[in-house]
């Protein structure tokens, strides 16, 4: 009789299992076997706001061999503050292979304090990748010494900041040749008079006690540091019109070109104030015109939680659009650029609706599938662990899925997550997002830092992608990296446009080389490039599949 | 909003038929004959005769039948206030009457302070859980302390108790589309619209949804049948403001904005949009202009959310600090 029920069950247990729909492989959890063990560290209550928020992840490739390394950020708590030793922040060289080694202590870069975000740039022209990480209290500027190890040149180069800083980001605002840097921040904090965990109106969520801020705290404003070029940067945000003097929550970063002029804008995603959108007006200075522009709030004029911001050109319209993350019950916005505006397309693309339930943080717009059209991935997680004891409303838990939406190449997007498996709906408390090729397979792989948890490499396996290329920009003069240029593929009927940039989705730094899926398109018919300096250079019917190296012409 | 508590203020501030505290029979008649003479002089516009009278009943007889009869004067005097104090005297006499609930949930509501209505309208939702017309109270309660998620459950429990009625329909599409979740709106403001064509806010309220699901034919056909019924209706003419934004006809857009915000001028959005409208057509000092009203519209939802949540320490759902 056991026996027979037994087997029973295993007949229904099959034929439920046949009925299960099969989630097709895109990512591929690959983290242990490539060796990456990086542990985030936060206090598991996250009673105060600045356990919340960390880290970033970037992918860079520090030794120039041609493959992308990953640096994780980590984080300290208010009970660690005082021991800088820890937390832990780890680099992993690439060894190829699907094959990483933790060689930060050979880097020297280990222990940044309380980490929260990070990105690149060769700020001194030797052709070597630089890092530089913000956090609580001081950021480090680590200069490559091309031999595996960094030095700390912070203050030698006066980008310690202070304060409680959170995104980065390079770029030749004034194209005099070399990279500056823009930093945000978010909330003065004071780890000695800390506000109290539940205590007051601005420290209490759906009637339970959580961790005060950031509404009710005063706000950090933002600094831009201008290269110098020997070494040294000049703090000028006030002069150049960029230090957010009324100290709102400053978190994402995005240097772009957003009105075509030629010169890099600055985009700011701030959290429960408005955006801000500086437009670099040619002379050292900006205009801040969020506002006009249509990018500073929802398309309602709610002031969202913006954290982490994307830029790409989804429609092959020649234009950078923006996605920008953001608090729970609200939605992520899509801003769709249309040429000396923006759109809030967020509804009418159909990527709003899936994400009201959700925090989001890192974010990048990527052709997964390799067909010519951007798609976008945003990795969430909720805030407030008390979230669980209380009643959810319209929220997801505090454990939140990824969503992942492909580009239908109509201005809509599909959310596609569940099709691929537990990879994506496996429910985490993520930060960071870098997105990148990190064995050059020309199919673009994923790296998460989670809050609190253990990092992810998600390598992309998917079968039946098409054709791509892979293009590494290397310019003159001091921006080697050529931070700024816009790289536009012609294939297939399409024109193509990626962006090269230090500084990307939440507090991270995705791989700087341009990818381009092809689709069907076996060869580009062009590769032009608009250098920053406003120059271009052409090649004609470049062969696909393969990494292309370009250098600016002397 | 405060049209769809019209309906439910009516029928639960009946007087109930008769005392509910214990009493001799002798007391019994001179209480009954007090609150006939009080009734009588209030029919007659004697007004404060009769509250009087209803005040020196209710405290020689421990009366929550004139005490509700006080409350029911003082809510026609617009004194909400007062009102609700006289329902909480009776609240404590009687704390479980469903007269009493109902009629301080409805005062309350009718005064501003749905979240001194919302306790009470939990009670009843707790005790009388298969009135249908509680549950639509307490979405409504909800919707205007802003918790619109709560607020969808309860007028879904309204709803499923009294299938298809109007106000509930309409209640239902309105806290969808304040969640923006306008594929769930759609099907209950058509519902309502089978069964009440001519109801100007829902054609309204279903444009709105058709904006935010990106049928921007269909939901420019329903605003401009609200505006054509009712040419001040202000979602329509968001609406249609919005639809002509993204048509890129900003002088029009403008226009629809203006009216928009004409008359609702404590609609943030409209502000918001009717700044995007200036900026595009270059006038820049009129985007500022409307960027200031946005941003003072603004301060006025914080403060009234701030207000709302003085009145009971907190509203139900405190958005994010």
């Amino acid at each position: 009789m056991k026996a027979a029920l037994s087997g029973l069950l295993a007949a229904l247990a099959a034929a439920a299992a046949l009925a299960q729909p099969v989630a097709r492989l895109l990512f591929r959890d690959v983290t242990r076997e490539a060796g990456i063990t990086f542990q985030h560290h936060a206090a598991p209550e996250k009673k105060y706001i600045v356990e919340s928020m960390s880290g970033g992840v970037a992918l860079f490739d520090f030794d120039n061999d041609g493959l992308p390394d990953i640096y994780f950020v980590d984080s300290l708590t208010v009970e660690t503050a005082r021991d800088p030793q820890a937390a832990r922040s780890a680099l992993y060289h690439n060894l190829g292979h699907g094959r990483f080694e933790d060689v930060t202590d050979k880097a020297g870069i280990g222990h940044p304090g309380w980490g929260m975000g990070v990105c690149t740039a060769d700020v001194d022209g030797d052709g070597w990748e630089d890092l530089y990480v913000t956090g609580l209290g001081g950021n480090h500027l680590y200069r490559n010494n091309h031999d595996g190890t960094f030095g700390d040149v912070t203050g030698r180069a006066g980008l310690a900041g202070g304060g409680w800083s959170t995104g980065c980001g390079f770029a030749d605002y004034d194209r005099d040749g070399k990279p500056d840097l823009f930093v945000s921040r978010y909330v003065k904090i004071d780890l000695e008079h800390l506000p109290e965990f539940g205590k007051g109106k601005t420290c209490e969520y759906r009637g339970i006690a959580v961790q005060c801020g950031p509404r009710g705290l005063p706000g950090e404003g933002d600094l831009l540091y201008h290269n110098e070029g020997n070494g040294h940067f000049t703090e000028v945000g006030a002069r150049a019109g960029v230090s957010d003097p009324r100290g709102y929550f400053g978190l994402g970063v995005a240097w772009f070109d957003a009105n075509e002029d030629g010169w890099p804008d600055l985009y700011v995603a701030n959290d429960s104030t408005p955006s801000f959108l500086y437009l670099n007006q040619k002379d050292g200075t900006f205009k801040e015109s969020a506002f006009p522009m249509g990018v500073a709030v929802s398309e309602d004029g709610a002031e969202q939680g913006g954290m982490g911001v994307a830029v790409g050109d989804y429609d092959n319209s020649g234009r950078f659009s923006l996605f920008k993350t953001n608090f729970s019950e609200e939605y992520n916005d899509l801003y769709h650029n249309d040429g000396d505006h923006f759109t809030d397309v967020s509804f009418r693309s159909k990527t709003a609706p899936s994400s009201l339930p959700y925090v989001g943080w890192g974010t990048a717009f990527l052709d997964y599938d390799d067909d010519g059209l951007l798609d976008i991935i945003a990795v969430n997680g909720h805030v407030y662990p008390q979230l669980d004891k209380a009643r959810l409303g319209a929220s997801a838990p505090y454990r939140q899925r990824r969503l992942l939406y492909h580009n239908r190449g109509d201005g809509t997007f599909d959310e596609v997550s569940a099709e691929f498996g537990p990879v994506l709906t496996e429910e985490r408390v993520s930060r960071g997002l870098a997105v990148g090729d990190l064995d050059n397979d020309g199919r673009l792989d994923v790296v998460v830092n989670d809050l609190d948890g253990g990092a992810q490499v998600l390598h992309n396996e998917l079968e039946g992608a098409g054709h791509w290329l892979l293009v590494k920009l290397k310019g003159k003069g001091g921006n080697t990296d050529a931070l700024g240029a816009v790289v536009t593929v012609r294939a297939g009927g399409r024109r193509l446009m990626r962006l090269v940039r230090s500084g990307t989705g939440y507090l991270s730094q995705d791989d700087m080389r341009a990818h381009f899926g092809l689709g069907a398109a076996a060869q580009a018919d062009s590769i032009e490039v608009r250098w920053p300096d406003g120059t271009s250079s052409r090649m004609d019917e470049v062969r696909a599949d393969r990494l292309l190296e370009i250098d600016q012409p002397r | 909003m405060r049209a769809l508590v019209g309906l439910g203020l009516t029928l639960a501030l009946a007087v109930p038929s008769s005392g509910q505290t214990p009493a001799a029979s002798s007391t019994a008649g001179e209480r009954d004959r007090a609150l006939e003479k009080a009734a009588a002089d209030a029919a007659a516009g004697r007004r404060s005769v009769a509250a009087q009278e209803l005040r020196e009943a209710a405290l020689r007889f421990h009366s929550v039948t004139a005490l509700l009869q006080l409350a029911r004067l003082e809510a026609g005097q617009k004194e909400g206030a007062r009102a609700l104090a006289t329902l909480r005297q009776a609240l404590a006499l009687a704390p479980n009457s469903e007269d009493l609930l109902s009629a301080y949930a409805q005062v309350a509501l009718a005064s501003g302070a749905p979240v001194r209505a919302i306790p009470a309208l939990e009670s009843l939702t707790r005790i009388w859980a298969d009135v249908a017309d509680h549950h639509y109270l307490l979405g409504v309660a909800l919707m205007q302390a802003g918790d619109m998620t709560a607020a969808v459950d309860a007028l879904a429990e309204a709803e499923r108790l009294e299938p298809n009625r109007v106000l509930t329909l309409v209640a239902l599409g309105l806290a969808f589309n304040k969640r923006k979740l306008y594929a769930e709106a759609k099907p209950y403001l058509v519902r309502s619209l089978e069964r009440e064509p001519e109801s100007v806010e829902a054609v309204a309220a279903l444009a709105e949804s058709e904006e935010g699901l990106g049928e921007l034919d269909e939901a420019r056909a329903h605003a401009l049948r609200a505006v054509a019924r009712s040419p001040d209706q202000p979602t329509a003419n968001l609406v249609l403001g919005m639809v002509l934004m993204k048509e890129e006809k900003f002088a029009e857009a403008r226009d629809a904005l203006e009216k928009a915000a004409a008359a609702d001028p404590t609609s943030a959005k409209a502000h918001y949009q009717l700044s995007l409208a200036y900026a595009r057509l270059g006038d820049e000092a009129r985007s500022r202009r409307e960027v200031e009203l946005y941003q003072k519209a603004l301060r006025e939802v914080e403060e009234r959310l701030q207000e709302l949540r003085g009145q009971a320490g907190s509203a139900p759902a405190a958005p994010r600090p």
